[in-house]
């Protein structure tokens, strides 16, 4: 009865810490970016560099729309990100002689799938925890793929795979291109369907939500699957742009996946974010680490700012939800 | 305690109550669910600080600002849930807090020698050594009290010590309380089990309604005049009752049984009827709710709706059938607080908004829409989250939520706690409408008062057992009370 009381005023200020977070915050934050880059380096303006953000911002994006669904159905983080990404560049390049391009580009995303349905049911069905879960099927998937493939760096021979996803369609590149599409679907799909909805429900309250006849199980499970998917066709993606692949392709797209979803105010607690939201912390981090990289800040120290990005994000996060008591 | 009062924003839960308990005897403390016998014991824990009055610890004025200065003055609490430590010994976990050590390391000889100690004064047979989380639960509950009587406590309040155990193990605890009794301890003890109360205390303390009734020596009281002071009442709420036709069964429900929680439950609910589930705090009501809506394994039984047998493996299933169920705890069961009112309402009925998964956005809103009005939730403004609600508004959007799927079975458990009054008008008003509609309505509730009113057939659980079926004739507080404290058998 006390909480009925105390409750709207203090939700009112979440809401509002919210606003200010997601709704001013983050536009802020990438014109600032943009002006910032612009003083800092002459380059930075240039149709060159800014195309140069936007082919980066796709691999990582096609990832984020996965990992968006995953922190909204309160699903923690996948952790397997690096292994499917992997699997789905060293597949697509290492079966180019057995089964040619496209069937190859396609048994690559089909394995980080059929990865993702076993992460599904660990972790929607037998609910084991998606961290320890996403760990552990990330590495056996990784070792599976390299003794698949044999070598250590395989390498593909398809240029025209490679020329069509490097080069533009309209003036824009088609990886771009590949990724918007990704985006309006994963947006769409989050924002206007039944299943959004239910993501959105299991995040917030699961036990409401089970209890509202709503497949929670299910719905869990299919965000991790669809991580899984995305990372492996993001992985392909990466695979036929380089035309090289070795099993640390993947390495650290887990972590800016994660890094632009946290940035973007999503919470990592569940219920609450949307993909625009977690499009713009994607842009964000990528502008920051762009300005970096043209002003010569060494690797180590961009890991820090990053580190201390994402430490800020999920505290803000965690500190606005304390505040209205929804924990 | 002397004249203590306190209220809750919207609930005057005391009212001016006096308790004096004296060094060496046992004072019981009984009444109605919510009478206010947790809160004042709540109050003597420091959990909760008094609006006014006075507690005199030895003849001394004390005020607890913490749980812990309550502990540290003497006041040992045992209460229902087990706060133990499942996988250390015994030994530790009447030690935890308060180790022997020297030099940081604990010295286990001097833990294991006071703990063998505390339990054979006592005179318990539970070996110091062994994990607690291996003993049965009856013997985790000595071990609860071995704690506490390890720190010479002054007075000890024991909540419902009894409401898992067996009259076998029951009995083993008495004896424990009456050693601790005869070493001077004043002990207060709560309970729903009159005759344990009457076997064990010397005097016994009224509650009801927030305020003292009567406290009496327990010698010369019988279970019948208590009852008479636990529910002897004013009824000053008035409720509507709609006369209306009563048609065939919709829910039937056979031979319900979960293993330790409830067995042998069978009712039966008709159409237009509503039918109260009494009975008191832990006696199985919401545990057979849950399970007939599918949120709690079944170990035997039967569910018809309709005259059909229907299997209930989840929510889902039951909701199916046409079963909806308001739940207990609001914020845990029904409502997604940080969803908006529409996305609440609308998500057991999705797929008839939406084609081929594909929400279609005016229907949804429409629906959501009419539901709030139909329930007069307010504001009625369905695009704001559901925690900007009051207490009463979200309960109506649980409500509107199970209306907007057409049930034909409607389970409500304790649909109006924590509710204003103005709201609570509003749902039995409601409820009337849906049995007048032809819903079959099978309501839980604490306040005796409203279950007597809106019903039209009692049953009463006592322990996970019917023990009586009452008709709207024969159902008044007293008959309600006999049965759910379990003495039906010898009044």
């Amino acid at each position: 009865m006390t909480s009925a009381h105390t409750l709207p005023p203090r939700v009112t200020d979440e809401k509002r810490g919210r606003k200010l977070l997601g709704g001013i915050a983050l536009p802020v934050g990438i014109l600032a970016l943009l002006i910032a880059g612009s003083v800092l380096s002459e380059q930075f303006l240039t149709a060159r560099n800014l195309t140069n953000v936007l082919i980066n911002m796709s691999i990582v994006g096609i990832i984020v729309v996965g990992m968006t669904f995953v922190f909204i159905v309160r699903g923690l983080a996948d952790l397997s990100v690096p292994a499917m990404v992997a699997i789905g560049a060293l597949l697509a390049l290492g079966l180019q002689p057995a089964l040619g391009s496209l069937p190859a580009a396609m048994f690559g995303v089909a394995a980080a799938s059929c990865a993702g349905l076993i992460n599904g049911l660990l972790i929607g069905y037998a609910r084991l925890n998606p961290v320890i879960t996403t760990l552990a099927t990330g590495t056996i998937v990784l070792g599976v793929a390299q003794a698949a493939v044999g070598g250590v760096i395989v390498y593909g021979d398809s240029p025209g795979l490679q020329s069509f996803l490097t080069g533009r369609l309209l003036g824009v590149p088609v990886i771009v291109l590949i990724f918007l599409a990704v985006a309006l679907g994963g947006h769409l799909l989050l924002s206007r369907t039944t299943f959004g909805r239910w993501v959105y429900a299991t995040g917030a309250n699961p036990d409401a939500t089970k209890a509202s006849a709503v497949p929670l199980r299910f719905t869990k499970g299919a965000a991790f699957w669809m991580t899984a998917t995305l990372s492996g066709f993001s992985g392909v993606l990466l695979g036929l742009t380089l035309q090289t692949a070795r099993p640390g392709v993947g390495t650290g797209y887990e972590f800016d996946a994660i890094t632009a979803v946290v940035v973007g105010g999503v919470s990592l607690l569940g219920g609450f974010g949307n993909m625009p939201r977690a499009l713009g912390g994607l842009l964000l981090v990528t502008l920051l680490s762009n300005i970096m990289v043209l002003n010569g800040i060494a690797t180590e120290s961009q890991g820090l700012v990053m580190g201390a990005l994402i430490a800020a994000a999920v505290a803000l996060d965690v500190y606005l939800r304390r505040r209205g008591g929804a924990s | 305690m002397e004249g203590i009062t306190k209220a809750f924003p919207g609930v005057k839960a005391l009212t001016d109550v006096d308790l004096t308990a004296r060094a060496g005897e046992v004072h019981a403390i009984v009444g109605e669910n919510g009478a206010g016998k947790s809160t004042l014991m709540k109050i003597l824990a420091g959990v909760h600080t008094p609006d006014e009055g006075t507690i005199t610890l030895d003849g001394e004025q004390v005020r607890f600002g913490s749980p812990l200065e309550a502990k540290q003055n003497g006041i040992g609490m045992v209460y229902q849930e087990i706060n133990l430590v499942p996988d250390l010994s015994v030994a530790e976990n009447i030690g935890l807090g308060n180790m022997p050590a020297s030099g940081g390391m604990i010295r286990r000889k001097a833990l294991h020698d006071r703990a063998r100690e505390v339990l054979e004064e006592l005179h318990t047979r539970i070996p110091p050594q062994e994990l607690v989380g291996r003993l049965s639960v009856s013997q985790q509950q000595l071990v609860e009290i071995a704690k506490i009587y390890a720190r010479q406590p002054r007075i000890v309040v024991l909540d419902e010590p009894t409401s898992s155990l067996s009259h076998h193990e029951a009995e083993a605890l008495f004896a424990v309380v009456e050693r601790m009794r005869n070493s001077g301890i004043a002990i207060i003890y709560i309970s729903h089990r009159l005759r344990e109360v009457l076997e064990i205390s010397d005097r016994v303390t009224v509650l009801r309604d927030g305020r003292m009734i009567d406290c009496r020596s327990a010698q010369g009281l019988t279970p019948k005049e208590m009852i008479s002071l636990m529910v002897g009442r004013d009824l000053d709420d008035v409720f509507p009752k709609q006369a209306v036709e009563i048609g065939e069964p919709v829910l039937e429900v056979r031979g319900l049984t979960r293993l330790g929680v409830f067995e042998d439950v069978s009712l039966t609910v008709r159409a237009g009827e509503i039918v109260g589930l009494a009975g008191l705090v832990g006696a199985g009501r919401t545990e057979v709710a849950r399970a007939i809506f599918g949120l709690d394994r079944l170990d035997a039984g039967q569910i018809l709706v309709g005259g059909e047998e229907i299997r209930v493996r989840s929510p889902r299933s039951a909701v199916r059938a046409g079963i909806a169920y308001v739940p207990e705890d609001r914020k845990r069961d029904g409502v997604a607080l940080s969803l908006t009112v529409k996305d609440n309402i609308a998500l057991p009925v999705l797929h008839r908004v939406s084609t081929l998964g594909w929400v279609l956005r005016r229907p949804e809103r429409e629906l959501a829409q009419q539901k709030a009005e139909d329930l007069h939730i307010s504001p009625p403004v369905v695009d704001r989250p559901a925690a900007t609600f009051s207490g009463g508004n979200q309960q109506k959007v649980v409500l509107a939520k199970w209306l907007a799927t057409n049930p034909k079975v409607l389970i409500l458990d304790e649909p109006t706690r924590g509710v204003d009054v103005g709201a609570k008008a509003d749902i039995h008003t409601i409820i009337g409408e849906l049995a007048a509609q032809g819903v079959a309505v099978l309501m839980i509730s604490s306040e005796l008062p409203e279950v007597l009113a809106v019903s039209d057939r009692v049953y009463v659980l006592h322990e996970g057992r019917l023990t009586a079926e009452l008709s709207r004739d024969d159902a008044d507080e007293e008959s309600v009370m006999t049965a759910a404290t379990g003495e039906g058998a010898a009044a």
